[in-house]
């Protein structure tokens, strides 16, 4: 991907924009708002990182010009603001995503991919397909194999998320998110026993397992080992 | 605050009226003046009473002498067509004569019968006659003074005093009307006033409510009355006004503090994990790196702890309908799993629909720290109970679990920030979990309750 990462900090900028280089992706750099906001607007970009506080012209405000010219990038905001109200304006003045530091650069990793996929993926049909797993959303029916697996609510709307992020690292924070909607850190390995759960239930009586622990960073519903 | 406000049934309100100051002094006052009219009142009637009882008797009294000084002079006969021709004087109204035998036969006068008379009765006595009025007849009072004639008669002169009973009545009657008058125009008075105070008090405190839950935008109503009121409201509000801004710049406060923690703390893990990426896994150097960054979790989680705290007790949070039974479920829903590995059993009676005004994220992180705490805590095989009630005063929430719980001398203790029991220190955590869980509930204006499950501890948040 091609990716602009604005920032004032310079080692942060610089770590990140090694760290993404890194695994692949291609890596522009501005220092101040009003710099990265001329490259958005002018660059072919997949995606933008923007640092809430920012000279010149702040992250929000660089966002929500950005948008106000129709310019559909998905944008990652970074912010040393930690609170759930701050979200809620970063994601309303038109980030995609929003995340606190410090993080875990796999965290952000795989959030940027997510972004990536959800700006392909048209989120019309109503069944999800991968190997031999289908899910679909309006029966509430899940198989493998075209063998019936039974869920609870829940364990179905993980494995629903997984399969939209198929492929990908998902990591705790964003199943939190994503499936129950909350903003805050359990203490406890929570996430870890749900997915488990939902693992017992598709790859138990299976060759091929296809939900995998991704070390230090999370889980991925992947073919591979 | 448009979420609750507790309704007050009709007598409630009423007596709420009886015990305000304008209805107090206005019924003091108004019984004051109704004993001083009464008073004013009464004395007048005793004193023109005493005048014209004065009067009349006198009136009487000079007749009596006159007949008497008659009597000695004139013949029997002579003396019986005075007394008939002064009976018969229509100029003279109300005046009374009788003149009666020594067998009490009336002989002349204007009254149809010697009345009967006490024994113990002296010269002055009183008796009724009856006045014909048109078509009727009409009972009216006599005052009379008897005396003693030659030869065995009797005589009485008197006087109509009807009028003047009449005048008496009314007068008496002027004077209740008086004093009941007063007092209902006291009393409406007063309770008027009383309601109007009522609804200026219930105006401020219905501000006042809504800014301790937070909304520190709120100000009193001042109706330009321009009276005490109104200056007490301006002066509240200029203190309003003081604390609000001392709010916001505590929050520029906490971002700016939270912001120069946050960017080294980004630049230390930014580093190490790009230092880590060159080295060999299991390597010594990467390990050392590994505990920075582990390290840099932990700040991180206590700080993202202590900013919620901060911020939950500055009351600068936004604030949105949350449906608490739906929260209360799914956080259960969250720990279920984790439970059942330790064999925990996960019990949870939720009644559905209730509702608070808050914030929905705080209120998820409160009650997921209750429970992470009651797992932690709770040995494998125990229990937790989660149960949300909904009583007339509002939802109350509960997490009650079979663990060492919380002697009742430590629980002030805990809710303070950075407090781990002797006993809790072998497990994992920041030890700000309750501290988070005790100002949220505050922020929500609700109650936190520590109590003995016995055995364990029973957590209880009154909405």
């Amino acid at each position: 991907m091609h990716i602009l990462i604005v920032e004032d900090d310079e080692v942060a900028r610089d770590t990140l924009a090694e760290a993404l280089r890194e695994v692949g992706h291609t890596v522009e750099v501005a220092a101040d708002g009003l710099e990265g906001l001329s490259r958005a607007a002018s660059t072919a970009l997949d995606l933008a990182i923007v640092d809430r506080m920012l000279p010149q012209l702040d992250g929000l405000a660089l966002v929500q010009s950005l948008r106000a010219t129709g310019k559909k990038l998905p944008v990652l905001i970074l912010s040393a603001l930690g609170e759930v109200d701050d979200r809620i304006t970063g994601l309303r003045a038109g980030g995609d995503d929003y995340l606190t530091k410090p993080y875990h650069m796999s965290e952000l990793l795989a959030r940027i991919d997510a972004l990536a996929r959800r700006r392909e993926a048209a989120e019309a049909s109503t069944k999800l397909k991968f190997a031999d797993l289908e899910l679909d959303r309006m029966t509430r029916r899940v198989t493998r194999n075209g063998k019936r697996i039974e869920l609870t609510a829940r364990e179905f709307q993980l494995l629903e998320f997984m399969m939209r992020h198929s492929g990908q690292v998902v990591t705790r924070t964003m199943l939190l998110e994503g499936v129950w909607d909350y903003h805050f850190d359990p203490q406890t390995n929570v996430i870890d026993v749900h997915i488990s759960r939902l693992r017992q239930a598709i790859d138990k009586d299976f060759d091929k397992p296809l939900l995998h622990t991704v070390r230090g960073a999370g889980y991925s519903l992947r073919e591979d080992e | 605050m448009e979420g609750r406000s507790r309704k007050v049934s009709p007598d409630q309100r009423f007596l709420g009226i009886l015990n305000t100051s304008p209805f107090r002094i206005a019924i003091v006052y108004s019984i004051a003046f109704a004993c001083g009219a009464a008073a004013l009142l009464g004395a007048v009637n005793f004193a023109v009473s005493r005048v014209v009882d004065g009067s009349t008797d006198n009136l009487i009294e000079a007749e009596v002498q006159g007949l008497r000084e008659q009597v000695m002079v004139l013949s029997r006969s002579d003396f019986i067509e005075l007394v008939e021709q002064r009976s018969q004087d229509q100029d003279v109204r109300g005046a009374v004569y009788l003149m009666v035998d020594p067998q009490l036969r009336p002989v002349a006068g204007n009254v149809p019968a010697w009345p009967k008379i006490d024994a113990n009765e002296g010269k002055w006595i009183q008796f009724d006659i009856q006045v014909p009025y048109g078509e009727e007849t009409r009972e009216h009072e006599v005052r009379a003074r008897r005396f003693p004639l030659p030869g065995g008669y009797r005589m009485l002169v008197g006087h109509d005093v009807q009028e003047r009973q009449d005048v008496k009545n009314l007068m008496m009657r002027g004077l209740i009307a008086a004093v009941v008058l007063t007092l209902m125009i006291g009393l409406g008075g007063g309770l008027w006033m009383g309601r109007r105070i009522l609804a200026q008090a219930g105006a401020i405190s219905a501000v006042a409510t809504q800014i301790m839950r937070g909304d520190l935008s709120q100000r009193l109503p001042v109706r330009g009355a321009d009276d005490e009121i109104d200056r007490l409201a301006r002066e509240i509000n200029t203190m309003l006004d003081k604390i609000e801004q001392l709010t916001l710049g505590m929050r520029t406060v906490l971002d700016s503090a939270a912001h120069d923690l946050r960017t080294p703390l980004n630049r230390l893990q930014a580093t190490a994990e790009g230092a880590m990426s060159t080295l060999a896994t299991g390597s010594p150097e990467r390990r050392v790196l590994e505990r920075v960054t582990s390290e840099v979790d932990r700040m991180r989680s206590t700080l993202d702890a202590l900013l919620r705290i901060a911020l939950a007790e500055t009351g600068t949070v936004a604030r949105e309908p949350v449906d608490l039974s739906d929260l209360v479920e799914s956080v259960v829903d969250l720990y279920a799993p984790v439970s059942e590995e330790r064999g925990i059993t996960l019990q949870s009676s939720v009644t559905p629909g209730a509702q608070v005004q808050g914030s929905r994220q705080l209120l998820a992180q409160a009650l997921a720290n209750l429970l992470d705490n009651a797992i932690k805590f709770t040995p494998d095989g125990g229990r937790i109970r989660v149960q949300l009630n909904q009583s007339g005063a509002g939802p109350e929430v509960v997490v009650e679990d079979t663990g060492p719980g919380i002697p009742a001398d430590k629980r002030e203790l805990v809710l303070g920030r950075r407090v781990r029991l002797d006993e809790a220190r072998k497990f994992p955590g920041s030890g700000l979990g309750l501290s988070l869980v005790a100002a949220v509930t505050k922020l929500h204006g609700a109650r936190l309750i520590l109590d003995d499950a016995a055995p364990g501890l029973r957590v209880s948040l009154k909405f």
